[in-house]
Protein backbone atom coordinates (compact mmCIF):
# COMPACT_ATOMS: atom_id res chain seq x y z
CA UNK A 1 0.00 0.00 0.00
CA UNK A 2 2.86 2.37 0.99
CA UNK A 3 4.80 1.53 -2.21
CA UNK A 4 1.94 2.38 -4.26
CA UNK A 5 1.25 5.56 -2.43
CA UNK A 6 4.80 5.91 -3.29
CA UNK A 7 4.58 5.23 -6.92
CA UNK A 8 1.62 7.30 -7.24
CA UNK A 9 3.55 10.24 -5.81
CA UNK A 10 6.45 9.67 -8.07
CA UNK A 11 4.45 9.48 -10.74
CA UNK A 12 2.46 12.88 -9.87
CA UNK A 13 5.61 14.87 -9.41
CA UNK A 14 7.32 13.72 -12.59
CA UNK A 15 3.89 14.50 -14.48
CA UNK A 16 4.05 17.93 -12.51
CA UNK A 17 7.40 18.78 -13.52
CA UNK A 18 7.50 18.03 -16.60
CA UNK A 19 4.01 19.58 -17.73
CA UNK A 20 5.10 22.59 -15.82
CA UNK A 21 8.08 22.80 -17.86
CA UNK A 22 6.10 22.61 -21.26
CA UNK A 23 3.97 25.95 -19.51
CA UNK A 24 6.66 27.98 -19.37
CA UNK A 25 7.76 26.61 -23.18
CA UNK A 26 4.64 27.19 -24.37
CA UNK A 27 4.75 31.14 -25.10
CA UNK A 28 7.62 32.33 -22.00
CA UNK A 29 10.44 31.03 -23.15
CA UNK A 30 12.53 29.21 -25.98
CA UNK A 31 9.37 28.50 -28.30
CA UNK A 32 10.63 25.23 -29.77
CA UNK A 33 7.48 23.66 -29.49
CA UNK A 34 8.36 21.07 -26.96
CA UNK A 35 4.58 22.11 -25.56
CA UNK A 36 2.78 21.37 -28.62
CA UNK A 37 0.57 18.42 -28.20
CA UNK A 38 1.93 16.45 -30.79
CA UNK A 39 5.26 16.17 -28.97
CA UNK A 40 5.00 16.82 -25.29
CA UNK A 41 1.99 13.80 -24.90
CA UNK A 42 4.62 11.31 -26.05
CA UNK A 43 6.99 12.61 -24.03
CA UNK A 44 5.41 12.71 -20.89
CA UNK A 45 3.94 9.70 -21.65
CA UNK A 46 7.71 8.04 -21.88
CA UNK A 47 8.27 9.90 -19.20
CA UNK A 48 4.80 8.15 -17.06
CA UNK A 49 5.94 4.62 -19.07
CA UNK A 50 3.85 4.40 -22.42
CA UNK A 51 5.04 7.25 -25.11
CA UNK A 52 2.86 5.36 -27.44
CA UNK A 53 -0.02 6.21 -25.51
CA UNK A 54 1.15 9.77 -25.35
CA UNK A 55 0.82 9.54 -29.22
CA UNK A 56 -2.20 8.45 -29.48
CA UNK A 57 -3.63 11.65 -27.46
CA UNK A 58 -0.98 14.08 -28.87
CA UNK A 59 -1.73 13.63 -32.70
CA UNK A 60 -5.47 14.50 -32.69
CA UNK A 61 -5.28 17.28 -29.61
CA UNK A 62 -2.83 19.01 -32.16
CA UNK A 63 -4.85 18.80 -34.86
CA UNK A 64 -7.73 20.17 -33.00
CA UNK A 65 -5.80 23.23 -31.81
CA UNK A 66 -3.72 23.80 -35.21
CA UNK A 67 -5.90 27.15 -35.69
CA UNK A 68 -5.31 28.23 -32.12
CA UNK A 69 -2.67 31.33 -32.44
CA UNK A 70 -1.71 33.55 -29.62
CA UNK A 71 -1.98 37.03 -31.81
CA UNK A 72 -1.04 40.10 -29.93
CA UNK A 73 -3.78 39.89 -27.45
CA UNK A 74 -5.90 37.04 -28.65
CA UNK A 75 -5.88 34.28 -26.62
CA UNK A 76 -6.46 30.91 -28.03
CA UNK A 77 -7.45 27.69 -25.89
CA UNK A 78 -5.07 26.62 -23.61
CA UNK A 79 -3.49 23.33 -25.91
CA UNK A 80 -0.26 22.60 -23.27
CA UNK A 81 -2.42 22.62 -20.36
CA UNK A 82 -4.95 20.19 -21.40
CA UNK A 83 -2.50 18.14 -23.00
CA UNK A 84 0.25 17.64 -20.19
CA UNK A 85 -3.10 17.30 -17.71
CA UNK A 86 -4.92 14.15 -19.92
CA UNK A 87 -1.35 12.29 -20.63
CA UNK A 88 -1.18 12.41 -16.69
CA UNK A 89 -4.00 11.28 -15.65
CA UNK A 90 -4.52 9.07 -19.11
CA UNK A 91 -1.22 7.04 -19.45
CA UNK A 92 -1.19 6.05 -16.12
CA UNK A 93 -5.04 4.96 -15.90
CA UNK A 94 -4.42 2.60 -19.11
CA UNK A 95 -1.52 0.99 -17.46
CA UNK A 96 -3.30 0.85 -13.85
CA UNK A 97 -6.27 -1.04 -16.12
CA UNK A 98 -3.93 -3.34 -18.40
CA UNK A 99 -5.71 -2.04 -21.50
CA UNK A 100 -2.95 0.46 -22.11
CA UNK A 101 -4.33 3.82 -24.06
CA UNK A 102 -7.07 2.17 -25.96
CA UNK A 103 -9.86 4.92 -27.95
CA UNK A 104 -12.60 4.19 -25.14
CA UNK A 105 -9.98 5.63 -22.67
CA UNK A 106 -8.94 8.30 -24.62
CA UNK A 107 -12.37 9.12 -25.03
CA UNK A 108 -13.39 8.91 -21.58
CA UNK A 109 -10.42 11.45 -20.22
CA UNK A 110 -10.68 13.90 -23.38
CA UNK A 111 -14.98 14.07 -22.27
CA UNK A 112 -13.76 15.00 -18.69
CA UNK A 113 -10.69 16.86 -18.86
CA UNK A 114 -11.60 18.79 -22.07
CA UNK A 115 -12.68 22.05 -19.40
CA UNK A 116 -9.12 22.40 -18.52
CA UNK A 117 -8.34 24.03 -22.01
CA UNK A 118 -10.73 26.50 -21.66
CA UNK A 119 -9.71 27.48 -17.99
CA UNK A 120 -5.73 27.47 -19.16
CA UNK A 121 -7.34 30.77 -21.10
CA UNK A 122 -8.25 32.19 -17.70
CA UNK A 123 -4.91 30.92 -16.23
CA UNK A 124 -3.30 32.85 -19.43
CA UNK A 125 -5.21 36.44 -18.93
CA UNK A 126 -4.16 36.04 -14.97
CA UNK A 127 -0.54 35.41 -15.67
CA UNK A 128 -0.50 38.57 -17.97
CA UNK A 129 -2.33 40.45 -15.20
CA UNK A 130 0.56 39.36 -13.06
CA UNK A 131 3.29 39.84 -15.59
CA UNK A 132 1.98 44.00 -16.12
CA UNK A 133 2.68 44.54 -12.35
CA UNK A 134 6.23 43.22 -13.13
CA UNK A 135 6.59 45.94 -15.89
CA UNK A 136 5.71 48.76 -13.81
CA UNK A 137 7.38 47.50 -11.14
CA UNK A 138 10.71 47.43 -13.56
CA UNK A 139 9.62 51.20 -15.60
CA UNK A 140 9.59 52.11 -11.67
CA UNK A 141 13.25 50.92 -10.43
CA UNK A 142 14.63 51.92 -14.24
CA UNK A 143 13.19 55.71 -13.54
CA UNK A 144 15.39 55.35 -9.66
CA UNK A 145 18.44 54.28 -11.69
CA UNK A 146 18.44 50.63 -10.87
CA UNK A 147 18.08 47.61 -13.47
CA UNK A 148 14.36 46.18 -13.19
CA UNK A 149 14.88 43.73 -16.28
CA UNK A 150 16.31 40.80 -14.32
CA UNK A 151 12.61 40.90 -13.17
CA UNK A 152 11.27 39.42 -16.64
CA UNK A 153 11.91 35.89 -15.86
CA UNK A 154 9.45 35.88 -12.42
CA UNK A 155 6.63 36.02 -15.06
CA UNK A 156 7.33 32.20 -15.63
CA UNK A 157 6.19 31.10 -12.14
CA UNK A 158 2.86 31.26 -12.39
CA UNK A 159 2.33 29.08 -15.27
CA UNK A 160 4.72 26.80 -14.10
CA UNK A 161 2.97 26.49 -10.51
CA UNK A 162 -0.29 26.26 -11.65
CA UNK A 163 0.04 23.72 -14.70
CA UNK A 164 2.56 21.71 -12.29
CA UNK A 165 -0.46 21.83 -9.40
CA UNK A 166 -3.06 20.69 -12.25
CA UNK A 167 -0.32 17.54 -13.82
CA UNK A 168 -0.35 16.77 -10.35
CA UNK A 169 -3.60 16.61 -9.10
CA UNK A 170 -4.38 14.29 -12.85
CA UNK A 171 -1.77 12.20 -12.23
CA UNK A 172 -3.32 11.39 -8.69
CA UNK A 173 -6.68 11.06 -10.12
CA UNK A 174 -5.35 8.10 -12.83
CA UNK A 175 -6.51 5.44 -10.63
CA UNK A 176 -9.91 6.12 -10.05
CA UNK A 177 -9.93 6.73 -14.08
CA UNK A 178 -8.39 3.49 -14.71
CA UNK A 179 -11.12 1.76 -12.62
CA UNK A 180 -13.27 3.23 -14.40
CA UNK A 181 -12.08 1.99 -17.58
CA UNK A 182 -11.79 -1.21 -16.22
CA UNK A 183 -15.74 -1.38 -15.74
CA UNK A 184 -16.86 -0.34 -19.18
CA UNK A 185 -19.38 -2.36 -20.40
CA UNK A 186 -18.73 -3.73 -24.07
CA UNK A 187 -21.51 -1.85 -25.50
CA UNK A 188 -20.29 1.60 -23.22
CA UNK A 189 -16.46 0.95 -24.47
CA UNK A 190 -18.06 0.69 -28.46
CA UNK A 191 -19.49 3.87 -27.53
CA UNK A 192 -16.66 5.48 -26.38
CA UNK A 193 -14.46 4.32 -29.22
CA UNK A 194 -17.33 5.55 -31.38
CA UNK A 195 -16.82 9.01 -29.81
CA UNK A 196 -13.27 8.84 -30.33
CA UNK A 197 -13.62 8.23 -33.81
CA UNK A 198 -15.79 11.76 -33.81
CA UNK A 199 -12.64 13.40 -31.89
CA UNK A 200 -10.76 12.53 -34.80
CA UNK A 201 -13.19 13.68 -37.23
CA UNK A 202 -13.30 17.22 -35.29
CA UNK A 203 -9.41 16.86 -35.47
CA UNK A 204 -9.57 16.74 -39.40
CA UNK A 205 -11.86 19.39 -39.80
CA UNK A 206 -10.17 21.93 -37.56
CA UNK A 207 -7.14 21.22 -39.08
CA UNK A 208 -8.88 22.14 -42.53
CA UNK A 209 -10.20 25.41 -40.97
CA UNK A 210 -6.54 26.02 -39.24
CA UNK A 211 -5.33 26.82 -43.03
CA UNK A 212 -6.44 30.25 -43.39
CA UNK A 213 -6.60 30.30 -46.91
CA UNK A 214 -9.19 30.35 -49.41
CA UNK A 215 -8.01 27.61 -51.76
CA UNK A 216 -7.60 25.32 -48.45
CA UNK A 217 -11.21 23.43 -49.04
CA UNK A 218 -10.74 23.02 -52.51
CA UNK A 219 -7.16 21.42 -51.78
CA UNK A 220 -7.90 19.20 -49.05
CA UNK A 221 -11.04 17.55 -51.24
CA UNK A 222 -8.73 16.85 -53.42
CA UNK A 223 -6.02 14.96 -50.49
CA UNK A 224 -9.83 13.64 -49.14
CA UNK A 225 -10.82 11.80 -52.33
CA UNK A 226 -6.94 10.81 -53.24
CA UNK A 227 -7.02 9.59 -50.18
CA UNK A 228 -10.39 7.41 -50.27
CA UNK A 229 -9.64 5.98 -53.80
CA UNK A 230 -6.07 5.22 -51.99
CA UNK A 231 -7.74 3.32 -49.16
CA UNK A 232 -10.61 1.24 -52.11
CA UNK A 233 -7.60 0.80 -54.74
CA UNK A 234 -5.19 -1.02 -51.61
CA UNK A 235 -8.52 -3.11 -50.35
CA UNK A 236 -9.17 -4.38 -53.97
CA UNK A 237 -5.88 -5.71 -54.36
CA UNK A 238 -5.46 -9.16 -53.96
CA UNK B 1 36.79 58.50 -12.49
CA UNK B 2 34.66 60.94 -13.99
CA UNK B 3 31.60 60.39 -15.94
CA UNK B 4 33.11 61.50 -19.06
CA UNK B 5 36.08 59.50 -18.09
CA UNK B 6 34.25 55.89 -17.88
CA UNK B 7 32.10 57.33 -21.18
CA UNK B 8 35.15 57.82 -23.27
CA UNK B 9 36.72 53.91 -21.53
CA UNK B 10 33.05 52.07 -22.73
CA UNK B 11 33.76 49.95 -25.32
CA UNK B 12 32.33 50.73 -28.83
CA UNK B 13 31.34 47.50 -30.25
CA UNK B 14 30.09 45.17 -27.88
CA UNK B 15 32.28 41.65 -27.15
CA UNK B 16 30.98 38.47 -29.32
CA UNK B 17 30.33 36.58 -25.99
CA UNK B 18 27.99 39.80 -25.30
CA UNK B 19 26.42 39.33 -28.33
CA UNK B 20 25.77 35.28 -27.87
CA UNK B 21 23.87 36.20 -24.25
CA UNK B 22 22.13 38.48 -26.06
CA UNK B 23 20.58 35.99 -28.39
CA UNK B 24 20.47 33.53 -25.63
CA UNK B 25 18.24 36.24 -23.35
CA UNK B 26 15.92 36.74 -26.47
CA UNK B 27 14.55 33.36 -26.44
CA UNK B 28 12.56 34.52 -23.24
CA UNK B 29 11.14 37.58 -25.10
CA UNK B 30 7.91 36.46 -23.84
CA UNK B 31 8.57 35.50 -20.37
CA UNK B 32 6.56 38.72 -18.58
CA UNK B 33 4.32 39.56 -21.87
CA UNK B 34 1.56 41.89 -20.86
CA UNK B 35 -1.16 43.79 -21.88
CA UNK B 36 0.80 47.08 -21.41
CA UNK B 37 3.49 46.77 -22.91
CA UNK B 38 3.49 43.41 -24.55
CA UNK B 39 7.61 42.54 -24.95
CA UNK B 40 8.94 45.60 -23.45
CA UNK B 41 10.51 43.74 -20.27
CA UNK B 42 11.71 40.54 -22.16
CA UNK B 43 13.11 43.24 -24.55
CA UNK B 44 14.92 45.06 -21.92
CA UNK B 45 16.16 42.09 -20.22
CA UNK B 46 17.52 40.42 -23.76
CA UNK B 47 19.70 44.31 -23.83
CA UNK B 48 20.65 44.68 -20.63
CA UNK B 49 24.05 42.50 -21.36
CA UNK B 50 24.90 44.88 -23.96
CA UNK B 51 23.85 47.99 -22.40
CA UNK B 52 26.20 46.75 -19.50
CA UNK B 53 29.02 46.93 -21.90
CA UNK B 54 28.29 49.68 -23.76
CA UNK B 55 27.33 52.12 -20.53
CA UNK B 56 29.66 51.81 -17.46
CA UNK B 57 28.25 54.82 -15.97
CA UNK B 58 25.39 53.19 -13.99
CA UNK B 59 22.87 56.51 -14.38
CA UNK B 60 23.58 56.68 -18.80
CA UNK B 61 22.94 52.88 -18.14
CA UNK B 62 19.30 53.31 -16.94
CA UNK B 63 18.18 55.92 -19.35
CA UNK B 64 18.94 53.32 -22.20
CA UNK B 65 17.36 50.75 -19.95
CA UNK B 66 14.55 52.72 -19.97
CA UNK B 67 14.36 53.15 -23.69
CA UNK B 68 13.56 49.46 -23.99
CA UNK B 69 10.88 49.10 -21.55
CA UNK B 70 8.89 51.16 -23.79
CA UNK B 71 6.00 49.22 -25.72
CA UNK B 72 7.14 46.80 -27.92
CA UNK B 73 5.15 43.79 -29.34
CA UNK B 74 6.58 41.68 -32.59
CA UNK B 75 6.73 37.98 -33.68
CA UNK B 76 9.08 35.87 -31.04
CA UNK B 77 11.23 34.87 -33.77
CA UNK B 78 11.22 37.97 -35.57
CA UNK B 79 12.08 40.29 -33.05
CA UNK B 80 14.97 38.74 -32.70
CA UNK B 81 16.62 40.43 -35.93
CA UNK B 82 15.43 44.21 -34.48
CA UNK B 83 16.97 43.14 -31.66
CA UNK B 84 20.39 42.35 -33.33
CA UNK B 85 19.93 45.91 -35.27
CA UNK B 86 19.12 47.86 -31.72
CA UNK B 87 22.35 46.52 -30.47
CA UNK B 88 23.97 47.83 -33.32
CA UNK B 89 21.95 51.02 -32.50
CA UNK B 90 23.22 51.03 -29.06
CA UNK B 91 26.79 50.86 -30.06
CA UNK B 92 26.66 54.29 -32.34
CA UNK B 93 24.77 55.88 -29.88
CA UNK B 94 27.17 55.07 -27.13
CA UNK B 95 30.39 56.75 -29.05
CA UNK B 96 28.18 59.39 -29.95
CA UNK B 97 27.31 58.50 -33.64
CA UNK B 98 23.39 58.63 -33.12
CA UNK B 99 21.00 60.35 -31.09
CA UNK B 100 19.04 57.68 -28.55
CA UNK B 101 15.87 58.64 -30.35
CA UNK B 102 16.86 56.49 -33.44
CA UNK B 103 16.53 53.60 -31.49
CA UNK B 104 13.11 53.32 -30.35
CA UNK B 105 11.95 54.55 -34.18
CA UNK B 106 13.98 51.50 -35.15
CA UNK B 107 12.40 49.34 -33.07
CA UNK B 108 8.70 50.82 -33.43
CA UNK B 109 8.88 51.08 -37.70
CA UNK B 110 9.49 47.32 -37.51
CA UNK B 111 8.19 45.49 -34.98
CA UNK B 112 4.43 45.81 -36.55
CA UNK B 113 5.44 44.59 -40.49
CA UNK B 114 7.84 41.81 -38.97
CA UNK B 115 4.67 40.84 -36.52
CA UNK B 116 3.07 40.39 -39.36
CA UNK B 117 5.73 38.25 -41.59
CA UNK B 118 6.23 36.32 -38.59
CA UNK B 119 3.06 35.22 -37.96
CA UNK B 120 1.86 34.27 -41.25
CA UNK B 121 4.93 32.55 -42.04
CA UNK B 122 5.46 30.48 -38.56
CA UNK B 123 1.85 30.17 -37.23
CA UNK B 124 0.08 30.21 -39.88
CA UNK B 125 2.26 28.18 -42.53
CA UNK B 126 5.11 26.36 -41.18
CA UNK B 127 3.93 25.26 -38.05
CA UNK B 128 0.49 23.53 -39.04
CA UNK B 129 2.46 22.26 -42.36
CA UNK B 130 5.15 20.53 -40.34
CA UNK B 131 2.46 19.52 -37.40
CA UNK B 132 0.57 17.69 -40.74
CA UNK B 133 3.09 15.92 -42.08
CA UNK B 134 3.94 14.26 -38.94
CA UNK B 135 0.07 13.42 -38.59
CA UNK B 136 0.29 12.00 -41.59
CA UNK B 137 3.44 9.99 -41.16
CA UNK B 138 2.44 9.05 -37.71
CA UNK B 139 0.89 5.41 -39.07
CA UNK B 140 3.97 4.53 -40.32
CA UNK B 141 6.97 6.26 -38.90
CA UNK B 142 5.64 5.70 -34.88
CA UNK B 143 7.15 8.16 -32.13
CA UNK B 144 9.48 9.19 -34.99
CA UNK B 145 7.10 11.74 -36.41
CA UNK B 146 7.24 13.74 -33.42
CA UNK B 147 11.20 14.27 -34.53
CA UNK B 148 10.02 14.55 -37.39
CA UNK B 149 8.08 17.45 -36.63
CA UNK B 150 10.88 19.04 -34.49
CA UNK B 151 13.25 18.78 -37.00
CA UNK B 152 11.16 20.19 -39.91
CA UNK B 153 9.96 23.22 -37.52
CA UNK B 154 13.27 23.70 -35.16
CA UNK B 155 15.32 23.64 -38.70
CA UNK B 156 14.00 26.35 -40.04
CA UNK B 157 13.11 28.07 -36.58
CA UNK B 158 16.45 27.89 -34.76
CA UNK B 159 18.33 28.87 -38.13
CA UNK B 160 16.29 31.68 -38.71
CA UNK B 161 16.38 33.30 -35.60
CA UNK B 162 20.26 32.99 -35.46
CA UNK B 163 20.51 34.45 -38.81
CA UNK B 164 18.13 37.46 -38.19
CA UNK B 165 20.00 38.03 -35.32
CA UNK B 166 23.72 38.17 -36.82
CA UNK B 167 22.14 39.86 -40.03
CA UNK B 168 20.38 42.57 -37.79
CA UNK B 169 23.51 43.26 -35.83
CA UNK B 170 25.72 43.51 -39.21
CA UNK B 171 23.26 45.53 -41.13
CA UNK B 172 21.60 47.35 -38.72
CA UNK B 173 18.14 49.64 -40.40
CA UNK B 174 19.31 47.30 -43.77
CA UNK B 175 17.61 44.32 -42.20
CA UNK B 176 14.85 45.22 -44.05
CA UNK B 177 15.98 44.43 -47.49
CA UNK B 178 17.56 41.02 -46.35
CA UNK B 179 14.34 40.40 -45.04
CA UNK B 180 12.73 41.34 -48.26
CA UNK B 181 15.27 38.95 -50.20
CA UNK B 182 13.97 35.61 -48.12
CA UNK B 183 10.37 35.43 -50.67
CA UNK B 184 8.33 34.65 -47.83
CA UNK B 185 4.95 35.13 -49.39
CA UNK B 186 5.60 32.61 -52.11
CA UNK B 187 7.11 29.83 -49.18
CA UNK B 188 4.24 30.63 -47.07
CA UNK B 189 1.62 30.09 -50.04
CA UNK B 190 3.34 26.68 -51.17
CA UNK B 191 3.40 25.29 -47.20
CA UNK B 192 -0.39 26.26 -46.72
CA UNK B 193 -1.10 24.00 -50.38
CA UNK B 194 0.46 21.61 -49.10
CA UNK B 195 -1.30 21.54 -45.26
CA UNK B 196 -4.72 21.91 -46.87
CA UNK B 197 -3.82 18.45 -48.84
CA UNK B 198 -2.38 16.82 -46.19
CA UNK B 199 -5.38 17.47 -43.88
CA UNK B 200 -7.66 16.35 -46.42
CA UNK B 201 -6.04 13.33 -46.55
CA UNK B 202 -6.32 13.04 -42.49
CA UNK B 203 -10.11 13.50 -43.03
CA UNK B 204 -9.88 10.79 -45.79
CA UNK B 205 -8.17 8.24 -43.22
CA UNK B 206 -10.38 8.99 -40.58
CA UNK B 207 -13.30 7.82 -42.60
CA UNK B 208 -11.53 4.69 -43.76
CA UNK B 209 -10.62 3.70 -39.91
CA UNK B 210 -13.84 4.96 -38.56
CA UNK B 211 -15.73 2.47 -41.53
CA UNK B 212 -14.98 1.05 -44.25
CA UNK B 213 -15.63 -1.47 -45.55
CA UNK B 214 -17.31 -3.24 -42.61
CA UNK B 215 -19.28 0.12 -41.56
CA UNK B 216 -20.29 2.06 -43.91
CA UNK B 217 -23.24 3.90 -41.88
CA UNK B 218 -20.34 5.09 -39.70
CA UNK B 219 -18.07 6.42 -42.80
CA UNK B 220 -21.26 8.15 -43.91
CA UNK B 221 -21.82 9.94 -40.24
CA UNK B 222 -17.58 10.42 -40.18
CA UNK B 223 -17.80 12.40 -43.44
CA UNK B 224 -20.91 14.21 -42.72
CA UNK B 225 -19.45 15.37 -39.70
CA UNK B 226 -16.09 16.43 -40.94
CA UNK B 227 -18.03 18.64 -43.64
CA UNK B 228 -20.76 19.98 -41.32
CA UNK B 229 -17.40 20.81 -38.59
CA UNK B 230 -15.44 22.23 -40.90
CA UNK B 231 -18.47 24.85 -42.30
CA UNK B 232 -19.63 25.75 -38.53
CA UNK B 233 -17.08 25.72 -36.10
CA UNK B 234 -16.05 29.49 -36.36
CA UNK B 235 -19.71 29.81 -35.56
CA UNK B 236 -20.19 26.84 -32.84
CA UNK B 237 -17.22 27.06 -30.99
CA UNK B 238 -14.27 24.65 -30.29
CA UNK B 239 -15.91 23.41 -26.99
CA UNK B 240 -19.52 22.63 -28.13
CA UNK B 241 -18.21 21.49 -31.03
CA UNK B 242 -16.30 18.87 -29.48
CA UNK B 243 -19.18 17.35 -27.03
CA UNK B 244 -21.56 17.41 -30.00
CA UNK B 245 -19.24 15.26 -31.82
CA UNK B 246 -18.26 13.31 -28.97
CA UNK B 247 -22.03 12.59 -28.60
CA UNK B 248 -22.96 11.73 -31.65
CA UNK B 249 -19.95 9.19 -32.16
CA UNK B 250 -21.10 7.70 -28.73
CA UNK B 251 -24.61 7.24 -29.74
CA UNK B 252 -23.38 5.89 -33.05
CA UNK B 253 -20.94 3.58 -31.52
CA UNK B 254 -23.27 2.20 -28.59
CA UNK B 255 -26.22 1.39 -31.21
CA UNK B 256 -28.05 3.69 -29.48
CA UNK B 257 -28.27 5.44 -33.41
Amino acid sequence: MTAGVADLFGTAAVAALIGGLAAVERKGAVQLMLSRPIVLAPLLGWALGDPRGGLVLGVPLELIFLGGVNLGGSLPENETLLAAALTSAVVPAGIAAGTGVDAPLAALGLALLYPLAVAGRRLDRASERHNAQLSDLALARAARGGDGAALNLRGLLLPFAVTASICFACAAFAPFLGLARGACPPRLASGLTGAWHAVWALAAASAIRAIRDPRAPAFAAFGFGATIAAAALLRALP
Amino acid sequence: MTDAARAESAPRRVSPRTLLRVLWRSLFLQAAWNPRGMQNLGFAYAMEPALRDLYPDGSARARALERHLEFFNCHPYLAAAILGGAVRLEEDVARGAAEPRTVSAFKSALASPFAALGDGFFWLALRPAAALIAAVTEPYLGLWCVALFLAIYDGVHLAARAWLFFAGYRRGEGIVAAVSHAHLPQIIGFLKGSAAVLAGGIAGRSVVVAGLPHRPWHAVLISVLIVALAALLPRVGLTAALYTAMALGLALGGGFL
